[in-house]
């Protein structure tokens, strides 16, 4: 009998330390990766995009969400006349934690005030003035000299 | 001994059993067809085109056939009166093992596919795959625990490991099924996307999870509790049978609406100190009169040995009535029953029960080595009620066959015609050790008697 | 090209100058292969008519059939063959870039981010990378950042120098759009996308959203911003 209740006393201290661990009782993984936007699932775009708002004689198609690997995802398409003109999507899979971590598709944030580079722990700057010429006053330089040194 | 009044009505049950068992093997493999079909329209077909992705998606649907067969283990074992009627206890048991093999080898295979296709088809990677995934992944700590559990779970129900473990043990053991399969839960929530996907999935599966942990909780926590509160078991006395055997009478409330049949058994937890921890499942050894039970039991060894010292008045605690081994059975006028040692307790309560209208129509062969149990009250039966009784004396006489050294030369099947002519013609109820019983089995199938008519029970857990 | 390159490396294989060498040697050969300033390369040859399509190598045939796809892509707001002329600078950068980061996927445990002339190919699963997208108006200010764990980022704008991005419908260069930064999965695409995006204008930050997969920053001409992609979740 003894037994019995230090068996059943082990079992249910461990259970309860297993449910205080983090992972036990949050649905999300604790990673800083944003939401990602799906990969291969989806459908790709196809046709001409139309510019501005939709011409007259176009009609808006929401397709049936479609369960993929990384969950559900639902698209809708913008049709003029016999063509796809635009593709959107309106419902964006989660993921699984596994793809969160590869799909990583990040959103920009803006930052609030000026900021230099080293300031904003940035590792690379991307900018279209990333140039030979504008090379040796951009921030980029100023990144690798930071590297180097 | 007071003949019984024959309130029973006496008429087989058994096409509706056939079509419960049918039915729930229907509607076992349609969950698996459905849970892989939506694997299959999900993407998961598309997905078997890469190896790392195929990997993956293999693993998944392992997982989610586990899944279903663990469920469906669950309420099997759940102690479900229609399941338990329909199926027989030796079926069952069958059952049990096959579903759970496969369930575990499916669980495995998900558990290996997955971490290999984690680890981008690479199995150097996959030791760091499995530690990122227990510590990093919602609810795969739980699931990893859950996981030892059931491995626990059937490491010590192999053959080799059994025979090592005294029967309450292992069965106290074997609880941490349910732990292991509750613990899943989470993972499967929260890593696994299958349940929230689409409105169809989350209401199958949180149907079957409730189905599961709500038979549990009916069928084997409250209506046993609710049961013997009502109707307040308790033990009147106890009686030596001689040659190491042991009677113990019992008493309560409103038993007949416990509605047991003569050759069902209860599971019986004596409240006598340490004794509720252990359920020992023994039969009716005289068929139920609505007012008290009776059981037999050999001693064999720890559990049995205590119930000598049982006192009057101690409470019982009963699950049940279990089993097929009774009228319901039954399909033809004529009636053979054939057990051996202690075997013989469910066969001495339907000797007692079932309808015969003239002498001979139930024969008991009754295989002992030394005394026989009942004796006095066989023969008191046979003189009131016709039956007719061929005692087997004798140490067993081969290890291939069932009969003991008494006999002579002759081999079991004219032996047994010889005593029988027409056995061919009876229902046979059999009952005792499991290597015997599937002996007489298969001479019973060599003498003719049709599989349909042979009823057997064993206690082989 | 004439465009500065940057590569980091953080892991096992972190002072491997193998690696840096081997980045270099393909993009010189690239350069060597498809840069519109040299008159000795196939490019400029196959624009002369020296040679045909046929006769060039099967990288030629793999940046030109890109070019053609992008040209689809973006309803003909960029395309190689402008003014009679034949020009896939558009496509060759991130193309080539993402071709010479080959060899640094094979470094094991090691995490890069190889940029050049501020399009760039990532690779950060111990740690993402940390990406500050500049600020067309003031180059030394920073005005996004993103974190990028696996994927490419490409900026198209004003200052590009050799690009002479104009809007293929109009022929003149959009004015309304300071810079787009495009994320994506791979940086050839990002980069046909940032140009393509560029092009189309005022319609930039609504066509770059109907462009499933991909998320980004367009900075205007008056220096407010449009935030692209994301989740509805």
């Amino acid at each position: 009998m003894r037994r019995i209740v230090l068996w059943f006393l082990a079992t249910l201290a461990t259970v309860v330390l297993l449910f205080g661990y983090r992972t036990s009782t949050s649905s999300t993984m604790p990673s800083t990766v944003a939401v990602a936007a799906p990969a291969a699932a989806a459908a790709p775009s196809t046709g001409t995009p139309s510019a501005g708002t939709p011409a007259a004689g176009t009609t808006t198609v929401t397709g049936t969400t479609a369960s993929t690997r990384w969950g559900p995802v639902q698209v809708q398409l913008t049709v003029a006349g016999k063509k796809i003109t635009a593709v959107d999507v309106v419902q964006y899979p989660n993921g699984n934690g596994r793809d969160q971590e590869i799909n990583s598709y990040a959103i920009p944030t803006l930052v609030q005030e000026t900021l230099s580079a080293q300031s904003a722990n940035i590792d690379m700057v991307s900018g279209a003035t990333v140039t030979s010429d504008g090379y040796l006053t951009s921030l980029q330089s100023a990144l690798d000299k930071a590297g180097i040194a | 001994m007071q003949p019984v009044p024959a309130t029973h009505r006496a008429g087989p049950a058994r096409t509706p059993d056939r079509g419960v068992r049918l039915g729930a093997t229907t509607a076992l493999g349609a969950a698996l067809a459905l849970v892989t079909w939506w694997w299959a329209t999900g993407g998961g077909l598309g997905d078997l085109g890469g190896w790392e992705s195929g990997l993956t998606s293999t693993g998944r649907l392992t997982g989610l056939l586990a899944s279903v067969l663990l469920l469906a283990q669950v309420i099997l074992m759940a102690r479900l009166p229609l399941l338990e009627g329909a199926f027989g206890q030796d079926r069952l048991a069958q059952v049990h093992r096959l579903v759970g093999f496969t369930s575990f080898t499916l669980m495995i295979a998900h558990i290996g596919l997955i971490v290999w296709g984690y680890a981008a088809g690479d199995l150097l990677k996959a030791p760091g795959e499995t530690w990122d995934l227990t510590v990093d992944y919602p609810g795969m700590l739980l699931a990893v625990a859950g996981t030892f559990c059931l491995v626990m779970v059937v490491v010590t129900s192999i053959r080799a490991a059994r025979v090592r473990l005294r029967y309450e043990s292992w069965h106290l053991l074997h609880l941490y099924a349910y732990l292991g399969v509750g613990l899943a839960l989470p993972h499967q929530l929260w890593t696994g996307q299958e349940f929230l996907s689409s409105t169809a999935r989350t209401v199958f599966w949180w149907t079957l999870w409730a189905a599961a942990a709500g038979s549990v909780l009916v069928w084997r926590v409250a209506l046993p509790l609710w049961r013997s509160a009502r109707h307040h078991v308790r033990v009147t006395s106890v009686v030596s049978e001689g040659d190491g055997c042991v009677s113990v009478y019992l008493t309560g409330r409103d038993l007949d609406a416990l509605q047991a049949r003569a050759g069902q058994f209860f599971t019986w937890r004596f409240l006598a100190g340490t004794g509720w921890t252990r359920g020992h499942p023994y039969s009716l050894s005289a068929a139920p009169d609505g007012r008290s039970l009776r059981i037999t039991v050999k001693d064999l060894g720890d559990g049995s040995a205590a119930l000598r010292g049982v006192r009057p008045g101690t409470r019982v605690l009963v699950e049940g009535p279990f089993g097929r081994l009774s009228e319901r059975v039954r399909t033809r006028g004529k009636v053979a029953l054939i057990g051996a040692g202690v075997g013989v307790t469910p066969l001495r309560a339907l000797a007692e029960e079932l309808e015969q209208h003239r002498p001979g129509e139930v024969v008991l062969l009754h295989r002992f080595t030394d005394q026989p149990l009942f004796a006095r009250e066989l023969d008191t039966l046979a003189r009131e009620r016709g039956l007719t009784v061929v005692p087997l004396p004798g140490r067993r006489r081969a290890p291939d066959s069932w009969l003991g050294d008494g006999i002579g030369r002759v081999d079991d099947l004219t032996a047994l015609r010889a005593r029988v002519p027409d056995i061919a013609e009876r229902d046979v109820y059999v009952c005792g050790p499991e290597v015997w019983t599937g002996l007489v089995r298969r001479t019973l199938t060599a003498a003719g008697v049709p599989d349909g008519s042979i009823h057997t029970e064993t206690f082989g857990w | 090209m004439g465009m500065p390159v940057s590569l980091a490396l953080r892991g096992r294989h972190a002072d491997d100058t193998a690696a840096w060498e081997q980045v270099l040697a393909e993009l010189r050969h690239v350069d060597a292969v498809f840069s519109t300033y040299r008159p000795e390369s196939v490019i400029s040859r196959l624009g002369r008519g020296e040679i045909t399509e046929d006769e060039c190598p099967p990288e030629v045939h793999e940046v030109l059939a890109l070019a053609r796809r992008a040209e689809r892509a973006s309803g003909g707001a960029f395309s190689a063959w402008r003014d009679g002329a034949l020009d896939p600078s558009g496509v060759v950068k991130g193309w080539a870039v993402e071709r010479a980061a080959a060899p640094l996927s094979a470094l094991a445990d090691t995490d890069f981010c190889l940029s050049a002339g501020g399009d760039m190919v990532c690779r950060g699963l111990e740690q993402p990378w940390r990406i500050g997208i500049e600020d067309p108006h003031d180059h030394t200010r920073v005005l996004a950042t993103l974190d990028v764990r696996v994927g490419a980022v490409a900026t198209s704008g004003t200052s590009r120098r050799g690009q002479h991005i104009a809007d293929a419908r109009t022929g003149r260069p959009p004015t309304a759009v300071a810079s787009v930064t495009v994320v994506a999965g791979r940086l050839t695409w990002a980069d046909i996308d940032a140009t393509a995006a560029y092009a189309q204008g005022a319609d930039a930050a609504a066509w770059l959203g109907h462009r499933v997969g991909r998320t980004g920053l367009v900075v205007w001409a008056d220096g407010s911003t449009t935030t692209v992609g994301g989740t509805a979740p």
